[in-house]
């Protein structure tokens, strides 16, 4: 990707295009009615983008907006590359998504498109509040402050501009800034452990705040209620135990998985049948694992469960992945993914053994 | 570092004689192993790297060094030891469990691994038909270990380009009573076969934490036969090296004073954690230390260790400061640690284990013909995470990479 360089506001030569993406309701299209509905491309600034394009100026255009119904945007696999398809058409140099205020499908809406649009080489920047869950999905791409809710609007649209300007013209956002500020490797004058020592007396003569690391926030899951009727439930085994045919046909990493996989379990016997199942895993002995495959995937003693009416049925297929070394966001993605594809199986339980 | 017919040291170039060095690893359980060395600067690749070790020897025939391998498993730490530095022994292959560690002696991963700046004595190894992979895997390792000793044989009778005098237990160690006590604490992963690490010739899974003198580290007390995460591993050269008792060395008598090394094992269950990680801090405050570093071994539930050392440090009012590789995504944007200390807040960095490299192609390659982990002739141009760059990431501290914010455009 070429940084837009030389570019500027006022500058008659060039004009940046840039495309924005709105939910239905900020769009026109409808409320909660229309939050199924899939994305559409509508020539020029809509709603906010219209005030959007005064503040941005002559430099500028809005060529086109991209909307879509915020359940479509949040549930439908693939929806943030399929926005950004209908973006690429208009030609952008920038993509703008928001604000997004509070909004929490939108939010994650607005992250993922600008994170897609930035994994093509877009330049991209969206706005929504701090406390939006969907803050975390932008990744590394900017994102700024807009108030909590849409009659912040015009406030909201003042910190985005100059923020759309930045990308555009390849600077770092920095003003109203908020999310993830990724952490970027490099080399110190001094090694790791002349570094730790004078930490050490920086704490021992009584700094108690010095540190290269911040501390990491972690997210907390409030557990879902219990499965209301569980004799009659269709029950998924999922695993991060590496648990494989025995060839690895799919090629599951042993360590930093990038991806999940699916086996179906075959009718015969009780279980999984040693000697054609094995834990790729590479953060365990897997000697055990490999011996009795239903360790790691438990499927006798789920069939167990069955015949005593304990559970209703059982999906018939594994979910696998490898949960060693695995980055937090791929591990996310996973579990958004598992959820979403148990959920339209009509899966009502997973049982999740982790090694 | 040249091959000849003759072992010796001739100036400062270490001539090795293949067939002498091959002779150190007769053993039932190897059919071969063949030869080769690789110089800082040279476009080669070292892929499957299992372990490194530093030439050192106290007299002919070891005199003691590697206690529990080539001597007995008696206290070390005293007397005279010879260093042929700017050298390691390397062993790479296929081992169980082993994950593929590799190194380049050129390029811009070369700075970033401890061999990209020693001569490499490569030792490539055939198992023999049939022998069990722990006893090839011990086989290795006392091959390697009596390598090293015969190669720093040859520079006994040398001038020595530096001599260092370290006092040891016992000793006036001559610092001012009114410098705050100060020391390492050393986790060594220990989760069985293939990922273990031996103190004094034994395997230390199991132990309870252990006071040792610096010195000992120096002799060999410590021989890793840890071949996993290559990036988070501690080789035997890093522990003969310790990076942690050299920075306290440099700085004993001047503000502070350096008061040895407690190592421990990384126990495989929570129980076992916290305590390990309770002796370890009553070790420490026994032996009336102020504060440590404190330094792991692996990923994951490693960080466990660390945090749960370092907080009870704390809680026995010594400070307490740890050293971590993040894993922070190749964005750099996930959290950095899995599991943080709550008391014990200050952390040093050695990096981000996700960062992706762009490494060069090379002319040739030691240790195989393939990087496994992409399926590619182990020469290829090929980008790959720093987690997998041998010792990259030193939890000892070895390297110089960390990590700090950035806002990006």
């Amino acid at each position: 990707m070429t940084a837009p360089e030389g570019r500027s506001v006022g500058a008659a030569s060039v004009t940046v295009r840039v495309v924005h993406y709105l939910n239905q309701f900020f769009a026109g299209a409808g409320g909660e009615d229309a939050a199924g509905s899939p994305p559409a491309r509508h020539d020029g600034p809509v709603g906010p983008g219209r005030r959007l394009a005064q503040l941005l100026g002559d430099g500028f255009e809005v060529v086109a907006t991209v909307s879509c119904g915020d359940d479509w945007a949040a549930t439908t696999p693939g929806a943030a590359d399929a926005i950004v398809d209908l973006a690429a058409e208009a030609a952008p140099d920038v993509v703008v998504a928001g604000p997004a205020f509070t909004s929490g499908r939108y939010g994650l809406a607005c992250a993922r498109v600008v994170a897609a649009a930035a994994a093509r080489g877009l330049p991209a920047v969206a706005s929504m509040h701090e406390d939006n869950p969907g803050l975390d999905e932008a990744g590394a791409v900017p994102v700024v402050a807009s108030g909590p809710v849409a009659r912040h609007m015009a406030a909201s649209l003042d910190a985005l501009a100059p923020a759309v300007v930045a990308v555009a013209a390849g600077q770092p956002v920095v003003e109203h800034r908020i999310g993830k500020v990724p952490r970027v490797a490099k080399l110190s004058r001094y090694n790791a452990a002349e570094r730790a020592v004078h930490l050490l007396l920086a704490r021992l003569h009584g700094d108690t705040a010095a540190t290269e690391v911040p501390l990491p926030r972690f997210d907390s899951v409030t557990p879902a209620a219990p499965v209301a009727d569980p004799g009659h439930a269709l029950v998924a085994l999922v695993t991060e135990g590496g648990l494989v045919p025995d060839a690895n046909p799919d090629q599951l990493e042993s360590a930093r998985a990038t991806k999940w996989l699916r086996y179906g379990f075959d009718d015969h016997g009780r279980g999984l049948a040693p000697g054609r199942y094995r834990s790729v895993h590479g953060g365990f002995s897997t000697v055990a694992a490999n011996e009795d495959p239903n360790r790691i995937v438990p499927l006798d003693a789920a069939r167990r469960l069955v015949d005593q009416g304990a559970i209703g049925r059982l999906h018939g297929e594994w979910l696998v992945t490898t949960g060693n070394g695995t980055s937090v966001g791929n591990a996310r993605r996973f579990g958004v993914e598992w959820a979403g594809e148990l959920r339209r199986l009509g899966v009502q339980a997973a049982l999740l053994t982790a090694t | 570092m040249a091959l000849g017919r003759e072992t010796k040291l001739d100036g400062v170039t270490l001539v090795v004689d293949p067939a002498e060095a091959a002779g150190a690893f007769a053993d039932p359980a190897l059919a071969a192993v063949r030869v080769g060395w690789a110089s800082p600067g040279e476009p080669v690749r070292l892929v499957k790297i299992l372990d490194a070790v530093e030439p050192r020897t106290k007299g002919p025939g070891g005199g003691g060094i590697f206690p529990g391998f080539l001597g007995p498993a008696l206290p070390q730490g005293t007397g005279t030891t010879t260093v042929v530095a700017g050298v390691a022994v390397v062993v790479a292959g296929h081992l169980p469990r082993a994950q593929e560690a590799v190194a380049d002696m050129a390029g811009p991963a070369a700075e970033l691994s401890p061999l990209g700046s020693t001569h490499n004595l490569v030792v490539e190894f055939t198992p023999a038909a049939g022998a069990p992979w722990e006893a090839v895997d011990a086989a290795l390792r006392r091959g390697a270990l009596a390598l090293a000793a015969r190669l720093a044989e040859t520079a006994l009778d040398a001038e020595p380009e530096a001599v260092a005098t370290h006092p040891g237990a016992g000793d006036d160690d001559g610092a001012d009573p009114s410098l705050p006590r100060v020391g390492a604490v050393t986790n060594l992963q220990t989760q069985g076969a293939f990922k273990d690490v031996f103190v004094y010739g034994s395997s230390f899974a199991g132990s309870m934490p252990y006071l040792l003198d610096a010195n000992e580290l120096d002799d060999g007390a410590v021989v890793s036969g840890q071949f996993g995460h290559p990036s988070l591993k501690n080789p035997t050269w890093v522990h003969q090296n310790h990076p942690v008792a050299a920075a306290l060395r440099a700085r004993h008598g001047t503000d502070l004073a350096f008061a040895g090394v407690i190592v421990c094992p990384e126990p495989v269950d929570q129980a076992g954690k916290a305590l390990v990680s309770a002796a370890a801090a009553r070790v420490a405050a026994a032996a009336g230390w102020h504060g440590a570093v404190v330094t792991k071994e692996g990923g994951g539930n490693a960080d466990a260790d660390m945090a749960l050392k370092m907080d009870e440090l704390e809680a026995l009012g010594l400070s307490a400061v740890g050293l971590f590789a993040e894993m922070a995504g190749a964005d750099g944007t996930g959290p950095s640690l899995v599991v943080p200390p709550e008391r014990a807040t200050a952390m040093a960095s050695t990096g981000n284990y996700d960062q992706r490299l762009s490494l060069p192609a090379m002319e040739r390659a030691l240790g195989g013909d393939t990087l496994a982990l992409v399926g590619r002739p182990a020469v290829d141009a090929v980008e790959l995470p720093a987690a997998v760059l041998f010792a990259s990431l030193s939890p000892l501290g070895w390297g110089r990479l960390t990590c700090g914010e950035s806002v990006p455009v």
